[in-house]
């Protein structure tokens, strides 16, 4: 079957009915679609994240906190103070989050919300929707990462607020995006395939994407595992000093795993000059992975977050580095629960595509169609891609970015903290509920 | 053992046995390339065999045709002319692309994008199929009946996008996490390096040191082991469902696969099955048998303890490796270290189909317990543990291999992936209710039992590289590989109101 670009008619005409359909699901004119959702991410999760996606507003009558994992964020939540104690909703409550605490020359940058967008490869996801997160990015003076599929020219309109990934494959890694951007992140390891490399399959790898890549057309692009240049500490600041040499501003984040020794890593990755320190646990993932992978290898972010944060806090460093978590961070409580945790804030991933109207089917790798995500989000099939416009997808996001923040001010006042930085570490703010087993 | 002497500009003595043989640089070139071209590296060939009794649709999809008609009415005439827009579906993946589009439309072919239900709400509905989430049983879910059956079809590893889709961890095997190293690792080959990882496994007795005398010489016979290429065998079906048929299937995918099943002693002779592959299971009762099998027999084992009588088998036939099946009842950890004690090279410890000893304890727990026993008794490596019950998910041999087992005895996923059906408990391993396709040809079924052990051994390799090891044989016991929820939680959460044992 040849697949073309879709005429301007036929786009307008799927797009119209695709955002109205979400519009209507978001505000319940319909019942729940029952083939919806799983148990980390619900029907209502699903929902809700539409419905602030559309209105910038938390949903007055579904479940936009937890979802029904029976485990881990599920089953914590917060000891809210007596309602007479609750500080007013107010923007003075502050929820920025500093990127560079080593006190060293480099940028002093922070951004004004305690999440940043997750890694994202063009070929993985389209080139809108890489460029609507980036664009809503900049609105937010928050960040989004490339991902390892290069660089797209077009991201440059938005280069203050995109992340330079470095990983394994080195796939469109030049030294012009280096120097175009505030932050690069080494990806050692992620949390859906943890010590298992990437995989870009050959349906995914169209034209645009194997030359961003550096490769052909239509061949399956691996990235291997781990860096073949790295085998100590000393290796990754010899990483770190090639970066500087390049770019002498740019913050660096190192993005690992959460296997059991995953706090000496974080230290260790802090000793050799890290100033963000970006733990994926293994429940979380945009992309295609082996579903063992995310089930079986390395540890779900919840359990690994308080042990790395202690034991910053034993090597005297742990107001030195930033510390972010990922892999399953869903919601507004699930970003202020990992900070309870430990962390200083998230990287969120399928909440943003959830939000520009993913429904968490699973069939990004490209499914029985093979052309990828039928919303156009997950894929680069030229028709396909045009189902998903950076404009709109810039506005959901923006809105879901709203709602997210109220959220957290609206957990920050029943608190009593007039900042997320004072929430990192209380783990003494959480309570531990029973599950439904 | 060739051994290379000389300078290599003018040859090279090349000793082989006993002789030595004078070889020019050319000539042993050649010799090399010609034994390089006979390595193999092991590698099990999966062909796509398609289903013949799929497993019911996931979704039911549902079009209210007047809701439709309307549509389509309403499209035409909007878009009159213009037939890309009147002809486009909702669907990229065809289930609104038969003769008559959404009037019938085809559910098997459904994945559940929903985009159909978001781009048309008012006249569409997908629902996950009640017969679908029917299949097994409270441990044998129809999430792992669907995954056996892609990998049996397939032959690869299921890949999904969007994350992980399950509960947060759970009982049993779900409450397990296997580790990975971050930067060191041993292959340093990643991805392109999995072909490298060993599978292999030595069944038999290993001595704990070696004895030589005054000579030098070792005063003792090496060790009898039988090597197979990947860490299971397949066990014997239950009694319920067993056919001539089936035993062929499995007789002949051990063979192609180079590993070993298990099948009762009466059905080895009865069905002329005695080979290499074939591991007669003998009746306590039949141990006088035990020397009559022939054709390449290696192993067998005993279906039950008694010391007299294994005895009598080791004196009956000394040249076979006779094992002991036991069970996980009461006093098993005594009998067990018996069983080792009388010399006992394998030990097959056998637990129901839902990993369940009759002491109760799930496998996860006993298989740890009786490896610790074996390693305090500072005997480990004089047996070989091979387990059955339980194992029904790709993770879960891994897993079993690092709470101590050699090698697992595969069952159910056998079953499921020859499309068996199964109604009721699955407990029980010799009335199991379940029934195999009348209908399965014997090519079928070794392809598909092919096609489940490479998806496995594919999938324990993602294990092994993640962890940056060369071969399983290295992960047997190897507790540290594993991670537990339980005290991953404990430590996490501790100090937090109302975790157990936690904070006020």
């Amino acid at each position: 079957m040849t697949v073309t670009k879709p005429s301007e008619t036929l786009e307008h005409k799927v797009t119209n009915l695709l955002h109205d359909g979400f519009n209507a699901r978001a505000f319940g004119e319909y019942r729940l679609p029952e083939a919806l959702g799983d148990s980390r991410w619900t029907d209502e999760l699903i929902v809700s994240t539409w419905h602030m996606a559309e209105t910038g507003k938390v949903p007055p009558d579904l479940n936009y906190k937890t979802g029904k994992s029976n485990g881990g964020f599920d089953r914590l939540e917060f000891k809210f103070l007596d309602e007479a104690e609750w500080l007013e909703h107010s923007d003075a409550l502050d929820t920025t989050m500093d990127l560079n605490r080593r006190g060293d020359e480099r940028d002093k940058l922070s951004c004004d919300l305690p999440f940043y967008g997750g890694g994202m490869s063009y070929g993985s996801v389209s080139l809108n929707v890489m460029m609507a997160r980036a664009q809503n990015s900049a609105k937010w003076n928050t960040y989004m990462s490339t991902g390892e599929g290069g660089y797209p020219e077009q991201l440059l309109e938005y280069k203050d607020h995109v992340i330079t990934q470095v990983a394994t494959g080195y796939f469109g890694v030049e030294e012009k995006y280096i120097q175009s951007t505030p932050i690069v992140e080494f990806k050692y390891a992620q949390g859906a395939k943890p010590g298992l490399g990437g995989h870009l399959l050959a349906a995914k790898a169209g034209e645009e994407v194997a030359k961003l890549r550096g490769s052909v057309a239509h061949v399956s692009l691996f990235s291997p595992f781990p860096f073949h240049s790295t085998y100590s500490v000393e290796d990754h600041s010899k990483h770190i000093d090639w970066i500087q040499t390049v770019n002498p501003d740019a913050l660096i984040s190192v993005k690992v795993s959460t296997p059991h020794d995953v706090d000496m890593v974080a230290v260790g990755s802090y000793y050799a000059g890290a100033h963000i320190i970006h733990l994926d646990g293994s429940y979380g993932g945009t992309g295609a992975a082996p579903e063992l992978a995310k089930k079986v290898i390395a540890t779900p972010i919840e359990l690994a977050l308080p042990k790395v944060h202690d034991f910053l806090i034993k090597e005297g460093v742990r107001d030195k580095v930033t510390l972010i978590a990922s892999g399953g961070v869903r919601t507004a409580d699930d970003v202020a629960k990992a900070i309870a945790l430990g962390a200083d804030g998230c990287v969120l991933g399928t909440t943003d595509l959830v939000g520009i109207g993913c429904t968490r089917c699973a069939n990004c790798e490209g499914g029985p169609s093979g052309r990828g995500c039928p919303f156009g989000i997950t894929t680069t099939d030229v028709e396909l891609q045009e189902y998903m416009q950076q404009d709109w997808g810039a506005q959901r996001l923006d809105n879901l970015y709203t709602a997210l923040q109220w959220r957290l001010r609206e957990i920050l006042r029943k608190l009593g903290l007039s900042s997320t930085k004072e929430l990192v570490g209380r783990r003494d703010l959480l309570r531990y509920i029973g599950g439904d087993s | 053992m060739q051994v290379l002497q000389g300078e290599a500009t003018e040859g090279a003595n090349v000793s082989e046995g006993n002789g030595s043989t004078r070889l020019t640089i050319a000539e042993f070139a050649a010799r090399s390339a010609s034994r390089a071209d006979e390595y193999h590296r092991y590698n099990i060939e999966t062909v796509e065999t398609k289903d013949i009794q799929p497993l019911p649709n996931r979704f039911i999809v549902k079009v209210a045709k007047v809701g439709l008609a309307k549509f389509l009415l309403k499209e035409t005439l909007q878009y009159w002319g213009k037939w890309d827009v009147i002809m486009s579906r909702p669907c990229t993946y065809g289930v609104f692309s038969g003769p008559v589009g959404g009037f019938n439309p085809r559910p098997k072919l459904c994945v559940g994008c929903l985009r159909c239900t978001v781009q048309h709400p008012d006249f569409t509905t997908i629902t996950p199929n009640p017969a679908r989430a029917a299949l097994g049983d409270d441990y044998v879910t129809h999430l792992h009946i669907s995954a056996i059956d892609e990998e049996a079809r397939k032959g690869s590893i299921p890949v999904r996008g969007q994350g992980y889709r399950g509960k947060f961890g759970g009982p049993g095997w779900e409450g397990m996490f296997t580790d990975m190293s971050e930067i060191v690792r041993p292959s340093r080959d990643g991805i392109h390096g999995r072909e490298l990882i060993g599978t292999s496994v030595d069944l038999g007795s290993k001595p704990m040191s070696l004895e030589f005398d005054d000579s030098g010489v070792l005063t003792e016979e090496g060790p009898q082991m039988v090597t197979i290429q990947v860490p299971f065998i397949f066990d014997a079906p239950p009694a319920s469902v067993a056919t001539p048929k089936l035993h062929r299937i499995y007789t002949k995918t051990a063979a192609d696969i180079d590993t070993l099943v298990a099948l009762p002693a009466d059905v080895v002779r009865s069905e002329g099955l005695a080979s290499r592959e074939v591991v007669p299971i003998i009746p306590l009762t039949s141990v006088a048998t035990v020397a009559g099998f022939g054709n390449g027999t290696r192993i067998i084992e005993l279906d039950g303890w008694d010391a007299s009588l294994y005895l009598e088998a080791t004196t009956t036939a000394p040249h076979l490796l006779i094992g002991v099946r036991m069970s996980f009842a009461d006093g098993w950890q005594q009998q067990l270290l018996e069983v080792q004690a009388a010399g006992v090279p394998i030990i097959h410890l056998v637990a129901d189909h839902h990993g369940l000893g009759k002491d109760g304890g799930f496998v996860m727990d006993t298989l740890r317990e009786a490896h610790m026993l074996l390693v305090e008794a500072g005997v480990r490596d004089t047996v070989t543990l091979l387990g059955s019950g339980g194992v029904i998910a790709a993770d879960h041999l891994p897993k079993a291999i690092i709470c101590g087992l050699d090698a697992v005895a595969l069952d159910l996923p056998l079953l499921f992936a020859l499309q068996a059906r199964a109604r009721g408990d699955l407990s029980d391993r010799e009335d199991t209710p379940i029934r195999v396709p009348r209908r399965l040809s014997e090519q079928w079924g070794t392809n598909r039992l092919t096609n489940l052990s490479a998806s496995w051994r594919d999938q324990l390799l993602e294990i092994l590289g993640a962890m940056g090891i060369r071969e399983v044989r290295r992960l047997r016991g190897e507790m540290g590989r594993g991670m537990w929820q339980t005290d991953l939680e404990a430590e996490a959460f501790a100090g937090i109101e109302g975790f157990p044992g936690g904070g006020a």
